[in-house]
């Protein structure tokens, strides 16, 4: 399925946001809040594992059902889930395209990897606190 | 103990009364002394011209809206920059320069006291972050009082004394220096999108004019003793026809100081035009002169305009946005809840502008035409009118008609007819710009008493020596040389110390900020005012005791205190 | 002990009212405080030393070490790029600066992904805005453009807006009207009395059919603008010019959609426009609490608010050159210090990436993504708990955060000051 990824601040997001080592940080950010109906027909239900892709990255995220998105758009809250998948281009304004990225969607079963395991995957040497 | 003795300057010490002798001056540690020690370092001033270092009484460079002012113009950052060197920090910006670049600009011109003509007390702190960064000045905040409610509250109930209690509590919480009405119930008014129109229209709301807000402002400022006299920026500033308010208001300026003027106007080029519209605007800087040389209880400083592109910038919110509605280009507001407003736009000043040309003849013609020049002091509202480094220029127009007519040449031809500059003939002398940029303000400002403005025994060794020798120049033919003089000294000694060299910056600098502290009976503290303290906690956003500016903003702090009369 | 008026810094609201209990160096209660405020001051967790990567894993480094060793890898780059800035005080943030300036580097904030489009906007046009309290006291009306303030900013609205009473307003809640405009649905948009709810991307139609609107151009919009009817449009036209003072806040959702500084150019001129009827303000919602500081205090040294380039010896700025996304993204820059703020985080992949091929050294009180991304990382102290600075409000009141105790970290200054001493002096020789 063929979604428009938006991100943005979320009250959790932002509760967690120095505290990015834990379990509820991880699991605000890793969230892939969608439209019921876009996940009735992916078969999907909250807590599903996705793989989102775009043209810049591809990683697994949770699935979340909320109101207030209307289909064909999912909202991920800013972080590293979400840059996963936005290019770095930005049109001679120094700002990416932070909330216009498509993206597809498909259910899986691989877990959903840990910020630490992303970082690496950046090429970075996890730190374990 | 460090000494310094300058040999063989060409002194002219207006408050001292020399008027140009050649002499030498002897420095100990910081001060002017009578002798130094043997083997004190010499620097040789080859009979040039030496005045104590300069005094701007009105200038606005460091704050929440000059910087906006930077933020908002990449342009104007482009348009004047300089790289690191030696001591010298980057520097950028022509008409809002940076911070060290107003401070290195001002110091090769010889300027070693700067006085910000507009502090928002709620934003007082960013204006002395500022000015720890301005390191080649010792600094002074102008405090707005124009739309602060206590205040208009206070005016309404006629009470004086509370507005001095108020002024005297604000000062103190937020360092300033001296009373500032800009647009005097203006700025309120503008809270609703709205203005006053003359010194009798009633402000929306508190019901109080701007002549009770004036006068009331006066009498508190007399009775707290501050060394400075309230400093207005009149109604209608720019608005054709609006000399009439200008003269209302020196009319309402009692005579209450012996030792200096009762009230201060700024720029008041901007105030003293004729006409009914842009169409017809003249000159009335006749009678604007003529009511400040019947009246010792006020002095003025110019504000004049140069042409060129520049940047205008003041807390009359009301008044930027009528120029935004003129020229259309890009318009900033910054209201402060309370207190004040603010505006800015960029502007540019043309030769072939006749309203431009009248406000540039106007400008000269005061200091022209007022007789004594302690009462007019030489100032561009920096940069509203033009950058402070146009003050050079400024000098050799009031030194040479024979400038003046080159640049009648220049302008638009019809100028002539709404002003009456080209038939002056007066030029200033040496003493007289001795007297414009440094002496009248030490005095205007009253802080020759801690030694500024003058090199008497015990004052600040601020010193600046001009490549100009007044016995080879004639400045009405030599008008060039005289502009390249004031543009860079030979040397600006700063407490003492060579900071500037030929235009060049030699040391870091380490400056103090300057403020008023009045002393007040305790029933006129407002800490322990329920009522004050009540409307404080409900009306602002900041709460009262993350109000004042803590010691720690002002390293070199130096205080003035007073004792009220109340 | 209870302190009373703390300074909460963590977003750009700074409210300066909470009251905070202290015990053993840590905090034990905040009131007043929201969510996020609560979370910050009782769950601080921090990094314990300073760490050093050692081939695949970590090791403990003294302060010492760490200094000298970030003061070398920033001699030895040719294009160092020092980034974050917005969640420290103003007095480390000017050392930044001066840093940057000695070694000919690129400083820039974190306004480069949040507001960098609103201040490019505001260079062609300006910015007409007041400070909160001016809103408070008086504005009738309201509009959140692009923002969510119960999420991002959750006290705007109790201190400041919606439900905040003023002196011309006695009863906010009743007296005032709020419109939000929004391309989804969110707990903000919920409360309001309009809710233009707009197409992906179409923020900037629906800005320019308010401005016809205003101009008394009307007659031109068709029956939908960007999904929103004609009739809603006439409607909040009609609420914003017969307001007595109305006030608009703008978001990420305006500086982050397609056009981006175009739609805060479009948001500014419409406020312009409202002026000329009524008196109207615009203030974009600064996310990190001292972000504007970062912008404050660049310009007073440097002249530009952010994306600072000192390569020529002189101070550059171009953003979409000089921005520090555009910079890593074309893997430019040879070392990188990161100061209290987490790109590893919050800038795409592809930066991530190229953060973790170059030295890379994070000064920040806790482990964050960026830190796996980093060669080394120096804890420091928290300002607003452990150590006090100056900060800017969102609408630019600067304000003191205080420190609650004194606790055994320093703090960015005094790192930032020790680096360029060494860098200063190794400069010298
Ligand atoms: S709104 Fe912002 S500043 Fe206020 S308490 Fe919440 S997080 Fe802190
Ligand atoms: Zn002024």
């Amino acid at each position: 399925m063929r979604v428009i990824l938006n991100t943005g601040r979320t009250i959790r997001q932002g509760s967690y946001v120095e505290r990015k080592t834990s379990a509820d940080y991880m699991e605000e950010a890793a969230s892939l809040n969608m439209n019921r109906m876009d996940m009735f027909e992916l078969a999907v239900e909250d807590g599903n594992h996705i793989r989102v892709r775009s043209d810049h990255g591809e990683v697994v995220m949770k699935a979340r059902a909320v109101e207030g998105l209307i289909r064909g758009q999912v909202f991920v809250c800013l972080g590293p889930y979400a840059n996963h998948l936005v290019g770095p281009e930005t049109h001679g304004t120094g700002m990416p395209d932070f909330k216009t990225t498509q993206v597809t969607l498909e259910p899986t079963t691989d877990p959903v990897p840990t910020i630490r395991e992303l970082m690496e995957r950046c090429g970075g040497v996890g730190y374990e606190d | 103990m460090t000494d310094l003795l300058v040999k063989n300057a060409y002194v002219i010490d207006p408050l001292s009364g020399i008027r140009g002798e050649i002499m030498d001056i002897a420095i100990r540690d910081g001060k002017i002394v009578e002798d130094t020690g043997s083997g004190a370092p010499v620097i040789d001033a080859g009979g040039c011209l030496t005045f104590p270092g300069g005094i701007d009484s009105h200038s606005h460079v460091c704050g929440t809206k000059v910087n906006f002012g930077r933020y908002m113009s990449p342009e104007d950052m482009r348009a004047g920059r300089t790289a690191r060197k030696g001591v010298m920090r980057v520097t950028s910006g022509y008409s809002v320069p940076t911070t060290f670049g107003n401070s290195y600009r001002y110091s090769t011109m010889g300027y070693t006291t700067v006085l910000e003509g507009a502090m928002a007390p709620l934003e007082a702190r960013h204006t002395h972050e500022e000015f720890t960064a301005t390191p080649h000045q010792d600094m002074l905040a102008n405090t707005l009082f124009d739309g602060n409610w206590a205040i208009m509250e206070a005016v309404r109930d006629k009470d004086v004394k509370r507005a001095a209690a108020i002024v005297a509590w604000t000062l103190d919480a937020v360092k300033g220096f001296a009373i500032k009405l800009t647009n005097p119930g203006g700025t309120e008014a503008w809270g609703w999108g709205k203005d006053v129109h003359s010194v009798r229209d009633e402000v929306p709301y508190f019901g109080v004019t701007p002549a009770e807000i004036i006068e009331t402002m006066i009498r508190a400022n007399e009775l707290l003793n501050l060394p400075h006299s309230v400093h207005i920026h009149c109604n209608n500033l720019g608005v054709p026809g609006n000399y009439q308010t200008t003269l209302d208001t020196i009319d309402l300026a009692p005579d209450l100081n012996r030792n200096r003027q009762s009230l201060y106007l700024t720029h008041v080029q901007f105030h003293s035009y004729g006409g009914s519209t842009w169409r017809d605007i003249s000159s009335k800087s006749e009678d604007i002169a003529r009511a400040v040389n019947s009246r010792p209880q006020v002095a003025i400083d110019m504000g004049q305009i140069m042409f060129g592109r520049t940047t205008t910038m003041t807390a009359d919110g009301p008044m930027e946005w009528k120029l935004y509605m003129l020229h259309h280009n890009k318009w900033s507001n910054h209201d402060v809840e309370l207190e004040t407003g603010s505006g800015i736009i960029p502007v540019y000043y043309g030769r072939k502008s006749l309203v431009n040309c009248v406000m540039w003849a106007i400008g000269l013609e005061l200091a022209l035409l007022i007789n004594d020049p302690w009462q007019c002091m030489l100032a561009t509202d920096n940069p509203n009118g033009a950058p402070f480094v146009k003050y050079p220029e400024i000098i050799a127009l009031l030194m040479s008609s024979r400038y003046r007519d080159i640049e009648r040449s220049a302008i638009d031809p019809r100028t002539e007819h709404y002003v009456p500059l080209f038939a002056i003939d007066r030029e200033l002398d040496w003493y007289d710009i001795a007297v414009m940029t440094r002496a009248a303000q030490a005095k205007a400002l009253g802080i020759e008493r801690i030694g500024k403005g003058h090199l008497a025994e015990g004052a600040e060794a601020d010193i600046a020596i001009y490549p100009l020798k007044p016995d080879e120049l004639d400045p009405a033919a030599d008008y060039q040389q005289v502009m390249a003089g004031f543009a860079k000294t030979r040397y600006t000694i700063k407490r003492g110390r060579v900071v500037a060299r030929n235009g060049e910056v030699v040391v870091e600098g380490a400056n103090s900020t300057i403020w008023s502290r009045a002393d007040v009976p305790p029933e006129y503290d407002l800490n322990r005012d329920a009522e004050f303290v009540k409307k404080f906690e409900q009306y602002y956003t900041v709460r009262m005791r993350n109000y004042p500016v803590q010691d720690i903003y002002l390293p070199r702090g130096y205080f003035i205190s007073t004792e009220a009369s109340l | 002990m209870k302190i009373e008026d703390v300074v909460c810094t963590f977003c750009g609201c700074l409210c300066d009212d909470l009251v905070v209990e202290v015990e053993n160096n840590r905090v034990c209660s905040v009131e007043n405080g929201c969510t996020l405020a609560n979370e910050k001051f009782m769950r601080d967790h921090r990094l314990k030393n300073p760490i050093r990567r050692d081939g695949n894993g970590w090791k403990a480094v003294s302060y010492d070490e760490a200094i000298r060793e970030t003061a070398e890898i920033l001699l030895d780059a040719d294009r160092p790029l020092l980034y974050g800035w917005s969640g420290t005080h103003g007095e480390a943030q000017s050392v930044g600066v001066h840093l940057a300036e000695l070694i000919g580097g690129v400083i820039d904030n974190t306004s480069t992904v949040c507001h960098g489009p609103s201040i490019m906007a505001i260079q062609e046009v300006g910015h007409p805005g007041c400070t909160l309290g001016q809103v408070k006291n008086r504005a009738d009306v309201i509009v959140y453009w692009g923002a969510n303030p119960i999420d991002a900013h959750p006290r705007h609205m109790s201190r400041y807006t919606t439900y905040a009473d003023g002196f011309f307003i006695e009863n906010a809640f009743r007296d005032r009207k709020v419109i939000v405009a929004d391309v989804r649905q969110t707990e903000s948009s919920a409360i309001a009395d309009e809710f233009l709810k707009i197409d992906r991307g179409g923020d900037y139609a629906a800005l320019s059919a308010l401005r016809a609107i205003v101009r008394g151009k009307g007659d031109l919009i068709p029956s939908r603008v960007a999904g929103v009817t004609r009739e809603q449009l006439f409607r909040v036209a009609e609420i914003c010019m017969k307001a007595k003072f109305g006030a608009i806040f703008f978001g990420l959702g305006l500086t982050m959609s397609p056009g981006k500084y175009k739609n805060i150019r479009n948001a500014i001129e419409l406020t312009q426009e409202l002026n000329r009827h009524t008196k109207f303000t615009i203030s974009p919602m600064r996310g990190h609490w001292n972000v504007y500081g970062s912008n404050e205090v660049f310009t007073w040294i440097t002249g530009y608010p952010y994306a600072i380039d000192f390569a020529r010896g002189i101070a550059f700025y171009n953003p979409g050159e000089t921005t520090s996304v555009d910079i890593l993204m074309r893997g430019e820059c040879d070392a990188c210090l990161v100061v209290a703020s987490d790109p590893g985080a919050h800038f795409p992949r592809a930066c991530a990436e190229h953060l973790a091929r170059i030295p890379t050294v994070q000064i920040d009180p806790h482990v964050n993504a960026t830190t796996h991304l980093a060669t080394l990382q120096i804890p420091v102290a928290v300002t607003g708990i452990d150590a006090e600075g100056t900060a800017y409000r969102m609408d630019g009141v600067p304000i003191r955060a205080r420190k609650l105790f004194t606790g055994s970290y320093p703090n960015d200054q005094e790192i930032l000051e020790k680096i360029f001493a060494r860098v200063k002096e190794a400069k010298r020789s």
